[in-house]
């Protein structure tokens, strides 16, 4: 579904990502870990086309497409979801409005028609059910107001009404607390297909107590520097990211 | 004479003003002298005054002018109001043509709560000098001493006391330009004690390519307890440029409340909306929607003058500019030393869309009294790329996302809006203009 080879990219100049390769498929949910500052959320944002990152070498391929020639609302439209980091809060934009409108555009690139308005409340109605998200949606406006916990519960619940086919989870378990982390991994857990794939970017290997993993990465400046089982990040958690650190540079001093 | 401005536009004011001189009754003749010399004395508006600065009238003044409209024909004017209403909006209506009453285009309720003549009717009699706010013709402003100079008509409507009209009435104002044209409509509304009406307005102008200027003066008179409210929508054409003053007068415990929209179109819109709270307990509401583009100026400058205690003003004007277009905004509020108890809000927030746009904005308070309220605030920035990069990340293109974050932007002004017809339709203008 996705294949990342060698990708470079920089913001401001400065390289953020030093060559990653990354084959992500259909069925798959994969987890990317590292330090803080390792190039995690960078890795997130060029592939839902950030415009501040240069891509400066490297390909990434998306269900056949060059994602990387796309703009972000056609990555998007041909079904990658980012769940942000820190969701925008956007007064005066209703929350069912710009998910109406998101849908709509989406459908319509696909050649759907819009759903009508009752399609579309029924369908907002039973995917709230399904990812637990009961927070008022009407006459609000998008994430204003909204708790941490409820933002990154409307990430979940945009998710699911764009049902995406490559959604990759910024952070998402950052700012949440023990409860909300369930509901949340529930929410993605109840999305899992054979068709669709996840990606998780996490410090933390608590998430992945509930979401689990087929693949473990390891990301650290700029480049995966490990791949394994879910046992991986049970190793990152117990040992922490320094033991990782100690090997890479007894593996690269003879190199230099 | 002490001006930048073309001298054949003086000599031809002058020659109009000498020609149309003492056709009118004693008092107004009297008013239109003294009106004159102070005009002929101080001139148009430069940027060297304080509230002039930042729009320079020169260069929209700067071709020749006439003064005489264009014939029309009735099947015109009926094009004119048709293609001009308002959808959906329920209410009564007066067409003003040139600024004279066209009683067979207008729809006005039957009975006697509601009076409308033409103002010179008024005007010719001694009751004019009373009811205007400025007994000497000027208030020390030249372009309301040119407009008592030289205007021949507009509206005079008078609400009887205690009558609340029912539904709200769509002023049309319809002027006819063959030539560059200047026009000097001067308007009247009184609403008597405890009385209600809800006015919406707008302007069009029939013409080819020619230049039309307007400099309009409407005085409103809000008595106790009455309450007016005025929806003025702004949508005009290329070649035309705007001087309004509008002065309201606030009696005891009335409320007014003015809701200007000024679209895309017209070269220049300048106005003026001063208010004066002349009794306790006096409410007013301003909300002011500017989008701006192309080479345009639009110019808000608002005055509240708070006299007494117990009162309340709350303002919001926000701005959207675009290409070149420029905006200024200025804000005047006067608490003088006896009203105290004032709440007073204000609030300019703009958003600058190009690297050419220009906004200036002024906040201006000057409080006398001790124990009030009073806030203001200003902002001017650009789009979130934050919030830009979030819609599109959904799917929503980058130009239906751009829209969707201007719209977000005026929303709480056009959320004001208690008529639900005009909400809708400047809802409406401001998407198709974005």
């Amino acid at each position: 579904m996705l294949t990342i080879k060698n990708l470079h990219a920089s913001v401001d100049g400065k390289e953020i990502l030093k060559g990653i390769d990354l084959q992500v498929n259909a069925g798959e949910v994969h987890a990317i870990m590292g330090p803080n500052g390792s190039g995690k959320s960078s890795l997130a944002s060029v592939l839902a086309g950030r415009d501040n990152y240069e891509v400066t070498e490297g390909e990434v391929w998306f269900q056949g497409k060059n994602l990387l020639e796309l703009s972000p609302e056609d990555r998007a439209r041909e079904g990658v979801f980012l769940a942000f980091q820190y969701p925008v809060e956007i007064p005066g934009v209703s929350n069912i409005n710009f998910l109406k409108t998101a849908l709509g555009e989406i459908r319509a690139y696909h050649n759907l028609p819009p759903l009508s308005s009752k399609e579309f409340l029924k369908l907002a109605k039973e995917k709230q059910q399904l990812v637990s998200f009961n927070a008022k949606l009407a006459n609000r406006s998008l994430n204003e107001g909204f708790s941490g916990g409820e933002k990154k519960r409307n990430e979940i619940f945009q998710l699911a009404m764009l049902e995406p086919k490559l959604s990759i989870l910024d952070e998402t378990d950052s700012g949440l607390d023990i409860d909300a982390l369930r509901i949340v991994s529930n929410g993605v857990n109840k999305l899992r297909t054979k068709e669709n794939a996840f990606v998780l970017i996490t410090h933390y290997q608590r998430l992945l107590d509930y979401i689990v993993p087929d693949i473990v990465h390891v990301l650290y400046d700029g480049r995966i520097v490990r791949s394994g089982d879910k046992d991986l990040a049970l190793k990152l958690e117990e040992k922490g990211y320094d033991w990782l650190k100690e090997e890479l540079s007894v593996q690269e001093s003879p190199i230099q | 004479m002490a001006t930048n401005v073309a001298t054949p536009l003086y000599q031809q004011l002058t020659a109009e003003f000498e020609a149309a001189r003492n056709s009118g009754s004693e008092a107004i003749s009297a008013l239109r002298n003294n009106a004159f010399s102070f005009f002929r004395e101080k001139g148009f508006p430069s940027i060297r005054e304080e509230d002039w600065r930042f729009t320079n009238l020169v260069p929209f003044l700067d071709v020749p002018l006439e003064f005489t409209p264009a014939p029309v024909s009735e099947e015109e004017l009926k094009k004119a109001v048709e293609t001009n209403l308002i959808p959906e909006l329920d209410g009564y209506r007066l067409v003003l043509v040139n600024g004279s009453i066209n009683k067979n285009l207008s729809v006005l309720p039957e009975g006697d709560n509601l009076t409308v003549q033409p103002l010179k009717n008024i005007s010719d009699s001694e009751s004019f000098r009373e009811l205007t706010r400025y007994k000497d013709g000027v208030g020390g402003n030249s372009l309301v001493a040119l407009n008592t100079a030289l205007f021949s008509d507009g509206y005079y409507i008078e609400v009887k006391k205690n009558a609340e009209i029912d539904k709200p009435v769509l002023l049309l104002h319809i002027y006819t330009c063959g030539q560059n044209t200047f026009v000097q409509p001067r308007h009247m509304l009184v609403a008597n004690p405890s009385s209600k009406i809800e006015l919406v307005e707008r302007s069009v102008v029939l013409k080819q390519d020619s230049v039309f200027v307007a400099n309009s003066v409407c005085e409103i008179v809000v008595k106790e307890n009455a309450r007016v409210s005025q929806y003025l929508i702004q949508y005009n054409q290329k070649n035309e440029r705007w001087l309004n003053y509008t002065h309201v007068n606030q009696a005891r415990s009335s409320r007014y409340d003015n809701y200007t929209v000024t679209l895309p179109g017209s070269d220049l819109v300048r106005n003026n909306l001063d208010v004066s709270l002349n009794g306790t307990t006096t409410e007013s509401h301003l909300y002011g929607l500017y989008l701006v583009a192309g080479n345009q100026v639009t110019d808000n400058h608002t005055a509240v003058h708070h006299i007494h205690p117990n009162c309340q003003s709350n303002e919001l004007y926000k701005g959207v500019i675009k290409d070149s277009g420029k905006a200024v905004f200025n804000g005047k509020v006067y608490v003088e030393k006896e009203a105290q108890q004032t709440n007073a809000y204000q609030q300019n927030n703009n958003l600058l869309l190009s690297d050419k746009a220009q906004v200036y904005a002024k906040p201006q308070l000057e409080i006398f009294a001790d124990d009030v309220k009073c806030s203001h605030g200003c902002t001017i920035g650009q789009f979130n790329p934050e919030s830009l990069f979030y819609l599109r990340s959904r799917g929503i293109g980058e130009e239906a996302s751009r829209k969707l974050l201007i719209e977000a932007f005026a929303f709480d002004i056009i959320d004001k809006f208690g008529n639900e017809a005009v909400k809708n339709y400047v809802r409406e203008l401001l998407y198709a203009n974005l």
